[in-house]
């Protein structure tokens, strides 16, 4: 049977939803949005306009998840990248938004660039545990008004996966959705293709602002999916323990929900989560911490109570260096949400409280998924890996090196076969050199960026997002 | 016996509790005890010890902060009774805070100004989504000596950058010491943009706020 981890049962699962419910209808729900509040009064939520509470009773909950899509194809500009949500096995998305990158060839640690983000999304083109990208680090090179529409455009021009990015202002849709014209072909082409995303973070405690939730409203219209990423802290931004950071957690994923499907119902939505722990010597958000991955594990189940494809964040880590810190918090980061199989893992490829991008990491992170994925495949009892006739043939004394069986399984799943784990003999591996994991990724790293450009995008579509990208320089930099 | 009163007082703080900070507040003032001489031999060490043993990782940040609130708590009783004696605290400066337009998270700056005023700094905090014209007005309203501007996003930095533009092209640079913070923000940037403090917590922005106005030490 496979490996998998019980983490809430179906009365804690239920206990947390009737939590929520209480807490959108008493407490209630701050949203900065004009349209919002709007939308929300009308569909018969108690609206106090002076605060901008929203009151969300019960049946606007049930109602909003009801027409909650359970199911989609997260589609990607190579279609052989498509990914069906929910899943059977977990796969990964790149962690995201980095405000800093470590130069891969001096090693300095500094503000994020386009080429660094250029350059980490071909990386993870060679993640084969990865299918969601994200831009992995801001850059803090492109004009401020625009900056967004950079990074998601660079993003889906040197990566042909799925991808997934913010805008932070309703003027930059039009831009985005004209790219994504440009790469579809048209209107109805984005709407059935999905290639791109955005991620939605609810503001801790109970609040959703004002520009960002106006810019996905607009993108309803092109039925963008959006991925709802709660993130309270326990003790700072949500209550100072686990089970009630979950619920303060799930009552602002669910008041996203019943935004977005009143606004327009069926539009795809994945239920995600990032809540945090608080390092209570310095305030600090932590992530790579046991207290973390069990609340995103947690509302990860809570995504499947209701149905909806899941996303859970893990394979990260506080470390401020590569190394034994780093992959210790990265491997139990990850091996939870794997054991409750989250169809996503957010994210691969970044150390320091998701601050800092190593492209090396996107590749150790990828090993790292695989091991997760072989555990949690477990012992297969089928009749394929049921050998019993082998050992009665082989007997006492003998080998099974002979058996076809053998032959057969050392290329199967059975035997996960690393791809930079170092398993030589000592003499082999100091005649190497003596590598390590990391000199491997390095090497790795370097012929993919030495390699050409996996799936480019066709020339007239790349200089038809200049041209929009130009158009966006001009426009917005000047309305800021 | 006052001396045994002080002591409470810091204990008070020390334990962040706030009901006996409040009742030994009214008990000073039914002792007839100068307001002035219970915060700074009462409270004020108590506000100090948290401080130290938060910098050094002993303490932890419930706890500075509910020590904090003791003391604003505390301070709030005397304030009556200040002002009818009209004496007030030495003013280490004033410090207009907030957290620049397009960004609501709080939580750190409010914990600055805490600090600040729990350190003797006069605070005037604007809340969040604060743009760049309302903190100059209010700092050129009030007098102040810095402007504190918070961001925790990457998108949002920006504006302390506009903050520090603003006030260069106001010819305002000279008079209002800038100082910037938040979870993206870190010492280079706080030079690359010319702001005159960057801190990586509370604790630290009360030193860098004291180093500013000139009375570090």
């Amino acid at each position: 049977m496979k490996l998998t981890a019980e983490i809430l049962s179906r009365d804690e699962q239920q206990r947390i939803h009737d939590h929520s419910l209480r807490v959108l209808w008493e407490a209630g729900v701050q949203f900065h949005s004009l349209k919002a509040l709007k939308l929300l009064a009308e569909a018969g939520a108690t609206v106090d306009w002076e605060t901008k509470i929203a009151r969300i009773p019960e049946k606007l909950v049930i109602q909003t998840l009801e027409t909650a899509p359970k199911s989609f194809v997260l589609g990607a500009r190579n279609s052989s990248y498509d990914y069906p949500m929910p899943s059977p096995h977990t796969r990964y998305t790149m962690d995201g938004t980095s405000a800093f990158a470590t130069d891969f060839e001096t090693g300095e640690r500094r503000y994020g660039t386009l080429k660094d983000l250029e350059r980490g999304v071909r990386v993870f083109m060679a993640a084969d545990m990865g299918v969601m990208c994200w831009p992995p680090c801001c850059a803090s090179d492109a004009p401020d008004g625009s900056r967004p529409l950079h990074e998601f455009l660079t993003m889906l021009r040197f990566c042909s996966k799925h991808g997934n990015h913010e805008l932070h202002h309703p003027n930059q849709v039009p831009y985005f959705v004209a790219a994504l014209k440009a790469i579809c072909g048209d209107d109805d082409a984005v709407r059935q293709r999905k290639i791109a995303s955005v991620v939605y973070c609810p503001v801790a405690p109970l609040m959703h602002d004002a520009e960002m939730c106006d810019a996905y409203l607009d993108l309803g219209a092109y039925d963008v999916p959006i991925l709802i990423l709660p993130m309270p802290a326990t003790g700072t931004t949500g209550p100072a323990s686990l089970f009630s950071n979950i619920v303060q957690g799930n009552a602002e994923a669910l008041s996203s929900i019943v935004l977005y499907q009143l606004a327009r119902p069926g539009r795809p939505l994945i239920y995600g989560s990032a809540s945090g722990s608080l390092d209570f010597a310095s305030g600090g958000f932590l992530t790579g911490v046991p207290e973390m991955v069990l609340q995103t594990a947690a509302m990860a189940v809570m995504g499947r109570f209701y149905g909806l494809p899941n996303t859970a964040t893990g394979c990260v880590s506080d470390a401020k260096a590569t190394g034994i810190q780093a992959v210790i918090e990265k491997v139990i980061t990850t091996l939870p949400a794997v054991l409750v199989s989250a169809d996503l893992v957010s994210g691969i490829g970044e150390i320091e409280t998701s601050q800092n991008l190593i492209l090396e990491q996107v590749l150790i992170d990828n090993e790292i998924a695989h091991f997760c994925e072989r555990l949690h495949q477990g012992v297969d009892t089928s009749p394929q890996k049921d050998l019993i006739e082998d050992i009665i043939h082989v007997g006492p004394g003998g080998n099974f090196l002979k058996a076809r069986s053998t032959r057969v399984m050392a290329r199967s799943d059975e035997f996960y076969i690393p791809q930079l784990a170092v398993r030589q003999s000592y003499e082999n591996w100091l005649a190497l050199g003596s590598p390590d994991m990391r000199d491997r990724a390095r090497e790795k790293v370097r012929e993919i960026l030495n390699s050409p450009l996996v799936d480019p995008l066709p020339e007239v579509v790349s200089r038809e997002i200049d041209e929009i990208l130009r158009e966006a320089d001009k426009e917005l930099s000047a309305e800021e | 016996m006052i001396e045994g009163l002080y002591q409470q007082m810091k204990q008070s703080v020390l334990d962040g509790d706030y009901e006996l900070a409040e009742t030994l507040a009214k008990k000073a003032l039914e002792l007839g005890i100068d307001p002035l001489e219970a915060i700074n031999n009462g409270y004020m060490p108590g506000v100090n010890e948290v401080g130290q043993l938060f910098s050094c990782g002993e303490m932890f940040l419930p706890e500075l902060v509910q020590a904090g609130e003791a003391m604003k708590i505390a301070i709030a009783i005397f304030e009556p009774e200040m002002a009818r004696r009209g004496s007030q605290r030495e003013s280490l400066g004033k410090v207009v805070l907030g957290t620049v337009e397009g960004d609501i998270h709080e939580i750190g700056k409010t914990l600055v100004g805490t600090m600040l005023t729990a350190n003797g700094f006069e605070v005037f905090d604007l809340g969040v989504d604060v743009s760049v014209s309302r903190l100059i007005e209010k700092a050129l309203e009030v007098n102040a000596d810095l402007i504190g501007a918070s961001a925790l996003l990457t998108t949002t930095m920006i504006k302390q950058k506009s903050l520090v533009d603003e006030l260069k092209a106001e010819g305002l640079d000279k008079r209002f010491k800038v100082m910037v913070g938040g979870a993206p923000v870190t010492q280079e940037w706080a030079q690359r943009i010319g702001a005159h403090g960057y801190s990586e917590d509370a604790i630290g922005a009360v030193a860098v706020a004291k180093r500013l106005v000139g009375k570090a030490g």
